[in-house]
This record gives C-alpha cells, structure tokens and sequence, in this order.
C-alpha cells in the first residue's frame, strides 16, 4: 500500500491497530487493508429535486471520485459504509452508484445499514453488496451507524461509528471561530466524519481526555 | 360615468360629513381633498401619519364612490362583488381596521362586510369569503399572495374599484414591497374595471419615488401626493447627565440616568419607554423593578419576541390606560393609537430621523396636544445626536426608503405562486413583471434562467434526475401535484427568521421564543432573564425550551440576532453639522453645554471634527499602536473602511490589525508601529479599485453565505417545515450553507448567489454609501493628531474592541479602571478642573 500517496493523514493507534485519519474523510485501517467511511449520502440531491428543491443533480460524483482516489491510493481491499450510504428512497442515484461498484470487480464493498438505508431487501440483494443490518464486528472494532449507548457495548470491542456527522468550533483570537468536520475517539466510541459533500455536521464538544482530529481543508490536526 | 354622476351631485360628501359630525368632529382639509381627488379617479399617495384619520380618508372615499353611484338604493343594494381591497403590513393593525371600516358601514346603514383574510383567518371563514365575497377585503402581502395562490383568484380580483396600500413606507424598502409590486402587475391585469391605487405613507424622504413603486412611472404621472398638513407640535428634551464622563462609553451611562426619569414616569398618565433591542428591554424592565419596585404592576414590556397573547394583554392594558409605563422596542413602532400615553422615551440613539419622530408621533393625541419625546443617551457623546435631532426637526430632514431591485428569490417564489394557482403564461407575465420597478431591468435571459430554475430546477440542463415541481401544458406552466402546492403554500413569504425555540413552563403555559444559538449555550439549571422574569432552564424538548421559575437575581439576558441599527446618512451628516457649529462656538443647547467639558480635552488633546477635515489620530498604549478615523458615517461604512484602510496600509508593509469601530470612527491596532505618515502619504481613500478591494479585505464570500439565509428559504431552496409543527419532512432539511457551497462550486451562475453578493454588498454593507463616504473625504483636509492618550472620541471605540472580547462583568471593572487613570492623567496634565 502506498500510503505516501495521499494527500494528508494522521495515523492514530488504538487497541493496537494503526488507522490513518484521511482528510478526505475516510479511515484506512492499515491491518485490514480496510476502507471505513459513514454518511455519504448519495441520492440526496436526486430526493431534494424530486420534492422541487433546486439543488444541481450531480453533486454526487463527486463524492464517488474521491472515493476511486481512496480506494487507488490505498489499494484498499475491502471498503466498508457505516451506513447512510443512500438517501431514502430509490432513484437514479442507486444505479450510477452499483455501475460505480463494477469499476472494483475485485473489492469487496459492505454496509452496515443506518436509518437513512431504507430500501426494500430485494434491492439490496440485487447488488453485489454484503449487508450487515445492526452491526459487524471486525475484532478488535464493532462497527455501526450510530454510536451505541454504554449498555449495549461489548466486552473487549471498541465501538466506530457515524451517524453524527460531528464538528469541533475552533475558537481564535478576536472574535475568530471556524466550525470544522472532525474524527472523534472517546471512551466509548469513535466517530467518523459524513464522507458526503451534500451533508451538514453538527457540532460536538468534547471533553479534554478524548481525541478529537479535525480536518482543515487538506490536512489532518489533532486538537 | 362615475365621474359625471359626481358633477350632478350638488353635495357629493354629504353622508360623510353628517357622519363626522355625528361623531363631533370635523373632516380635516386633507380628507376631503383624498375624497375629491378620489372620487375624480385619480391614482395617489396620501401623506400622514399615524392616528390621524388616514383611514377614514380613504375609507370613506371608498364608500361615497359607491353610495354616489347608487343614490337610491345604496342603502339596500349589496354589490356581491370585491370592491376594496386594503393591504396593511401588520396583522395585529388588520383587526383593528377592520372593527373601525366596519363601524362606519353600520353607521351609515350601508350593507357591506368588511373581512380580515390575514394568516388567523380560519379556513372555514375563507370559505365563506370564497362562496359570499365581502365587499372589502384587509389582508397582508403574505396573505394576498396566497390569494394569487387560490385557483379562483381572477375571479375573486375581477371587479374590485380600488386598492388601498396602508403604511407604504414600512413596505416599500424591503422584500414585502416587492411582493407587493409583482402583485399588483398581476391584479392590474386580472381587473376588468381599472381600479384606483391609493398609498398610504409617513413621512420619508422619497415619497415621490415610493409612489412610482406602487403606481408605476405610467400610473404615478397622473396621480396625486395629498400631504395631511397637521402641523403636530414635537418637543424634544434630553435627561442630562449632572456629572459627565470624559471617557464615555455606551451602555453605562443609560440606567444611571433611571432615577431622572422616574418624576416623568410619575406625571404622564401612560409612557413609552422605547429601546433598541429586546435585550435593552429585557434589562430596563429588570432595573426599573429593581429601583422604583412601587411600579410594580403598572409596568409592562413589549417585544416581538413575547408570546402574541402577552402582547395583546399589555396592548388593551395600555389602552384601558391601566399601564403607566411600557419598556418597548420597534414592535409598538406602528400599530393604532394608544390614547393614554402622553410621553415617549427613547434610549440611546435611534439611529434614524424617521424612526425618532414616528416614535414621537406616539404620544399626545388629545386635538393640539404637543408630542413629547425624551431623549436619553447611553453615553455622554450621543447628546450631540440629540442637538441632531432637534435639528432635523427644524430642517424637516426625513430618510429615503430605497426600494429593492432584481430580487430573484421574491421573483421565483411568485412564479410558484401563480403555477400553483391558476398557472401562468410567460409572456404575458414576463411583460407584466419587466413593467415592475424592482424588474425593470429584467434581460431575457435572467427570465429563462428564473423560468428553468422552477421547471427543471437550475440552470444544469443534463437532465440528471427527475425535477419535480413546474410542469409546462400546453404552454401553460402550473403545479398539480398537490403535496408540492400545499408545501409551497406553507412556506410563502419573504421573512426569514432565525430558528427561534418556543419558552414553556413545565407546568405550562408559553411565554415566548428566543433564538436557538442562546439556548444551545445554556446548560441545565442556568438561570435567564426572559419577559421581566427569571427562569431556570430545564431541557428541551420537541423544539420547546422548558423552564421553571427562579427565585436567583443573577441571570444572563438573552441576545437576538438582527443586528444593530446602521447610523442613517441623513443622521450622519446632521452630527457633522452639530460638531462643526460645536467647534466654532455656535452653539448653545442644553446637551452641548453639558458636554463641553469632553469636547474641550478632545480638542486640547486633539481636534474636533468639522466638515472639512477629517481626523486621524494615532498614538501609543499598552495595548499597541493605535490608529483611528473619525468619519462620523456609521458603524457599516467604517466595516468596510477600515478593513479596505488596513488592507492598503498591508500593502506598504507586512502589517497586521486589529478592528473596532462604531458610529462615529473607526480604529485599526497593531502591536508594531504603524507607518502613518507614509500611509496617509499614499492614497489610503483612492476610488480607484474600490470594489475589488473591498471584496478582498473583507471576508466577502462568508458574508454572501450569510445572506443566502434568506434567499434560500424565500426562493424554496431550504423547507423549513410546517409552522407549529415539529419537522415531519427531516429527510429534506439542508441548511442553506451546505446549498450555498454547493450550488458555488456546481452552480457558480446561480443568480441567486448573485443576488447575496450583492445583497451583501449593497444592503449590508451599503457600498454606495462608501462610495459617496470616501468622495466626501477626498474632499476634506487630513488632520493628523498625535494625542498623549486615547482621546474622549476614541475612547468608546476601543472601549467596543474590549467588548467583544470580554465577558460583561469583567468587562465594566476594567473599563472603571482605564476610565480612572485616564482622569487621573487628565488633571496630572493640568487638562480638566475637578468638580
């Protein structure tokens, strides 16, 4: 793997595994040649315009180019969406997404699913897809949508997820602020940014003793 | 024919005047000039200010147009059709309207309903309106572009005789005038009997201009401007400081000045105590209980954040008389009269000639009563405002409401209006929309762009995925699918508000609203001041801040969003003036005598600003170099300057600054020195470039984004879901950021990025007014002084830096303390006598 090729990371080790925090959004987990990215939300803009909201229709792709560059940079084996890989209902947005999958004849691709995957069954099984419904495990991570509540943690795995979308207000001097999308690795879980461009965040706070990495522009900052 | 019937009545007034001395009045000149006019089926403007008899001008020339036509059965004979339509910018003046209109109807015996259709009108009274139309209707802009919005409007708006639009002045400068505008061309058009068109305005520097708005160039050339010459006595006084800072500041010297008050309170029957901000009036309510608690009771506060039904409680109390005094902001601005109220306060600068006197006009209502108004500074500068003021009075000197141009979003949305309604043919509207003011100059491809945008959904023609929204049949362009027309309905209008939380007891009970981003500060059991009462915050709930009484005097005040007031030019120039006639001893009012300790150290330490000059400073403090400019032309315009000053300063040397500025200058710090002479040597105020440079020293493209706000949610970009309803539709919620950054890097055409470029530029930023500012100052002689100290004039404006840093109690302990050794070093100098 060529990692030297990206255009910025930081690599952070936890329970042992090293992952590299990529600006584009993305965590490349090294041990697993693993591609791990949330909330993409493609199909957004296809929903919005089916309701008469003018948003331009194709501002997914390029999402899905920055995802090619991902996977050719890190000659990634696997790429796994932490859900919200799709917008609510079904339009065209699906098709160019599995036409985009059979550019990787040789990847694997899986979702776990989040609230917004909301598909009949059979279209999922339609596509080369392996689909996890709650949750998988990839020891030592489970990896989910949203974070899970303490209860519902398992002994010995740390807990990735997205869902929150999350951001960290930075503050400067003056009245300088700038609210940045960022990963997140807390006591009891870990937080991916939303991967797609047509998503807001929303903004975390953080305590002293959690990690936190925000992303500015290119670059990967431990806070 | 109307008009010959007129000739051959003898006494074509006679009901009205048996009317008016039924009631023992007298009409005044202006009424009967309206009516004449009127009745002669002239076009026109009418002049005159609240609580007049404006209404009844035009009310009743209504009324005698129809009872002249019909002089043997008006009393029997109902026309079953619209004849007036009457459109007000306030619901809350709607009701009371329509109880007035509708008195004089019974009064006469004359058959007509006069029916509110505003957004309280339940829906099975608008039935009843569709089936049995009223013969006068009272709506508001919002409400008659829903009507446009109906599939039976043109046959509702076929016949009507006249349109009356009451309060132009608040309308015409904003994006309600400009609905207003697209819907007149539009009934215009749909009216068979060519109507009259009546505006009805205070006051402004522009009436002319405001009336081609409504009327058109076409229509205002025939048309008439009848001034209600009521020669209403203003009186001006300012409360006086006994003692005066040399270091003003703002913010301070206001609540001192509470107990002078307090015998003007005790000897008007009612007051109104008017602030500029709904915080201001959350923190004098709080004071005023806090030291004179014998008001308890009688005190009431007023603000368009409170819930309507608190409003209206303390609006009937206020005309029952039961209040002595009401602590308000602009939302008692307009509005009927309240009768009990003898005395108006204003506190601080109302930034505005109009403004001021409009809020004057409030009280003294008994015939010949003298308007008394009581000015209040915040700081011991702003006295020259009052001196401004008085001035302005004498010279009649009002501001302009300039009307908007090429509002893309207000364009878009009416387009989805009438699709929504009963379709629309383009041609035939685009004409009508180019014969608008706001359009004018509307090119055909911006039409094809605004046309696109509502049927394919913007201008990337690749056909990507499904649009839904206007169809195009058989060159007809409507809406049918009707999820689509009811979420358009839902969302009319053109004001955009912040994402406000509704305040709930937990034991029940609403109480208002407050913005989301003070809320998301607070933490459980944070104490805040709200409606004069202290409150606990709890948690929230389904978008609903709940709360609890709090017995804890210590709570922070919420801030609204809204921003200042900018300093009016009119104001501006008037300032100057007062200074200049200051600084050549020509003046002798009360507040200038007040403050001539202050102006004496500022030209013994520096100069004081006249006409002709403008003033730099620049010296030395602990703080680092500073540099200041006392343009006097409002906190806006010194923004822009001093980012540009800064900006060209940079260019000489790497340099880097630090802003603050308010109404009367500006002040760039550095922590290295600041090459002044050869930075005044260059031409820090060229025009050349002035744009471009102004859009690279400030950060031009956020201020766009936050402009998009607005436009986003009036063209339909954002869906703000259903009003009092938790958001059902989530999976269509983006904020208008997100569209904004993506329609720039997909869209950069959009024309409604451009409108928030330019909106940003013009309206927030008012870059016409930097343009005549720096013309000004090419004009002027620089004086640089270099003072031992910060000066009196600086004072407050590096006073407003600290502020935005520092928390508030922090904040005064530190101020005392420069203020103290400030005079300390004064009277070392030998400067100032002590008291």
């Amino acid at each position: 793997m060529s990692t030297e090729h990206l255009i910025s990371y930081t690599t952070h080790r936890h329970c042992g595994q090293h992952l590299l925090l990529l600006a584009e959004k993305a965590i490349y987990w090294q041990e697993e040649k693993m591609l791990l990215l949330a909330d993409l939300h493609l199909g957004k803009a296809g929903h919005f315009r089916r309701a008469g909201i003018a948003v331009p229709g194709h501002i997914h792709h390029q999402d899905l180019e920055r995802l090619s560059g991902l996977i050719d940079k890190t000659g990634a084996e696997k790429v796994i969406f932490l859900g919200d890989l799709f917008h609510s209902e079904l339009n065209n947005g699906w098709f160019e997404f599995t036409a985009w999958m059979e550019l990787y004849p040789d990847r694997k691709f899986i979702l776990v699913k989040g609230n917004h995957d909301i598909f009949p069954p059979e279209v999922y099984k339609e596509s080369r897809m392996e689909i996890h419904e709650q949750e998988l495990v990839v020891s030592p991570f489970l990896l989910t949508h949203e974070p899970l509540a303490v209860k519902y943690q398992k002994e010995g795995l740390y807990n990735i997820s997205g869902h929150i979308h999350p951001a960290v207000l930075l503050r400067g001097g003056g009245m300088q602020h700038i609210t940045l999308p960022c990963f997140y690795f807390g006591l009891h879980y870990a937080l991916l940014p939303a991967f797609g461009k047509f998503t807001g965040f929303s903004k975390i706070k953080p305590k002293k003793e959690e990690a936190v990495f925000a992303i500015a522009e290119n670059r990967v900052l431990r806070l | 024919m109307a008009e010959k019937k007129n000739h051959t009545n003898p006494n074509p007034f006679a009901i009205a005047r048996q009317w008016f001395i039924n009631k023992q009045w007298k009409p005044f000149p202006f009424q009967e000039d309206t009516w004449n006019a009127y009745l002669e089926g002239r076009n026109g403007l009418l002049n005159a200010p609240t609580g007049s008899g404006k209404t009844y001008a035009l009310w009743f020339a209504c009324l005698l147009e129809w009872v002249n036509e019909n002089p043997k059965d008006w009393k029997t004979k109902k026309p079953g059709k619209l004849q007036v339509l009457w459109i007000t910018p306030l619901r809350a003046l709607a009701r009371d309207l329509q109880q007035a209109m509708q008195q004089a109807c019974e009064d006469l015996g004359l058959p007509w309903t006069v029916a509110l259709r505003t957004g309280d009108t339940s829906s099975s009274e608008r039935q009843k309106q569709l089936k049995k139309p009223p013969e006068c209707i009272i709506t508001t802009p919002e409400s008659l572009h829903l009507l446009l919005s109906q599939k039976n409007s043109s046959q509702l708006f076929k016949n009507f005789k006249s349109l009356i639009v009451d309060e132009w002045h608040e309308l015409v400068g904003s994006k309600r005038g400009v609905q207003i505008e697209l819907a007149v061309s539009r009934l215009m058009k749909i009216n068979v009997r060519g109507p009259k068109i009546w505006a009805v305005s205070a006051t402004i520097g522009n009436l002319g201009e405001a009336m081609e708005v409504l009327l058109g160039k076409e229509g205002a050339g025939k048309a008439i401007v009848i001034k209600a010459d009521l020669d209403k006595k203003i009186q001006i006084e300012s409360i006086l400081p006994d003692e005066v800072e040399k270091f003003p500041w703002a913010g301070y010297l206001g609540i001192k000045l509470l107990p002078k008050i307090l015998p003007i309170i005790e000897k008007s029957q009612s007051t109104l105590l008017f602030t500029n901000t709904r915080s201001q009036t959350e923190i004098w309510y709080q004071q005023l209980m806090d030291k004179a608690p014998e008001l308890a009771g009688l005190v009431a506060m007023h603000h368009s954040s409170l819930d309507r039904e608190v409003r209206d409680w303390v609006e009937n109390a206020l005309h029952a008389g039961r209040l002595k005094l009401v602590v308000c902001t602009s939302s008692l601005d307009l509005g009927v009269d309240f009768k009990p109220v003898e005395t108006v306060i204003q506190v601080g600068s109302p930034k505005g000639v109009s403004r001021f006197m409009q809020r004057a006009g409030r009280s003294g209502h008994q015939p010949g009563a003298v308007s008394r108004i009581y000015f209040l500074p915040t700081h011991s500068l702003e006295l020259v405002e009052a001196v401004a003021l008085k001035k302005a009075l004498k010279e009649q000197v009002f501001e302009n409401r300039k009307p908007l141009e090429m509002c893309m979003d207000v364009l878009v949305q009416y387009l989805v209006t009438l699709a929504v309604g009963e379709g629309f043919e383009p041609e035939s509207i685009y004409s009508e929309v180019k014969n608008t003011r706001c359009f004018r100059n509307l090119s055909r491809e911006e039409w094809e762009w605004a046309l696109d945008f509502i049927t394919t959904g913007g201008s990337s023609l690749d056909g990507y995925e499904e649009f839904n929204k206007v169809q195009i049949e058989n060159g007809l362009y409507l809406i049918r699918n009707k999820k689509l027309a009811m979420r358009h309905r839902l969302s009319m209008g053109t004001i955009v508000s912040e994402p406000v939380l509704k305040i709930k007891f937990v034991s029940g009970g609403f109480i208002g609203t407050v913005e989301e981003s003070f809320i998301s500060r607070l933490n459980k059991g944070d104490v805040f001041w709200f409606a004069g009462r202290s409150l606990r915050f709890e948690r929230i709930k389904d978008l609903t801040v709940l709360v609890r009484r709090s017995n804890s005097n210590k709570g922070i005040v919420p801030r609204w969003a809204g921003g200042r007031l900018p300093l009016s030019t009119q104001l501006s120039k008037l300032i100057r003036e007062t200074l200049q006639d200051a600084a050549e001893g020509r003046s002798d009012e009360p507040e200038m005598l007040t403050i001539e300790p202050i102006l004496q150290l500022q030209s013994k330490w520096s100069a004081i600003p006249d006409e002709k000059t403008l003033l730099v400073e620049y010296f030395r403090s602990q703080e680092g170099y500073h540099l200041l400019f006392y343009p006097f032309e409002g906190r806006a315009v010194h923004e822009l300057l001093a980012a540009l000053t800064a900006w060209r300063i940079s260019r000489l040397l790497p340099i880097s600054f630090s802003f603050a500025m308010n109404d009367y200058g500006f002040e760039l710090l550095s922590d290295t020195p600041i090459p002044v002479e050869e930075a005044l040597e260059q031409d820090l105020f060229s025009l050349e470039n002035l744009e471009d440079e102004v859009s690279t020293s400030i950060n031009s493209t956020e201020m766009a984004r936050r402009r998009f706000r607005e436009i986003a949610a009036i063209a339909g970009l954002v869906f703000q879901g259903y009003p009092g309803k938790p958001i059902t539709s989530k999976h269509l919620q983006a904020s208008s950021q997100i569209i904004f950054d993506v329609l720039k890097e997909y869209e950069p055409d959009n024309l409604l990025l451009k409108q928030a470029e330019n909106e940003s530029l013009n309206l927030i930023l008012e870059m016409d007014r930097l343009k005549e500012t720096i013309a000004r100052i090419n004009q002027q002689k620089i004086r640089l002084e270099k003072p031992p100290k910060p000066t009196p004039f600086a004072f407050p404006i590096m006073v407003d830096r600290l502020r935005e840093r520092l928390s508030s109690e922090k904040l005064s302990d530190r101020i005392s303390r420069m203020q103290l050794s400030l005079e300390n070093y004064a009277e070392k100098e030998g400067f100032l006598r002590k008291h």
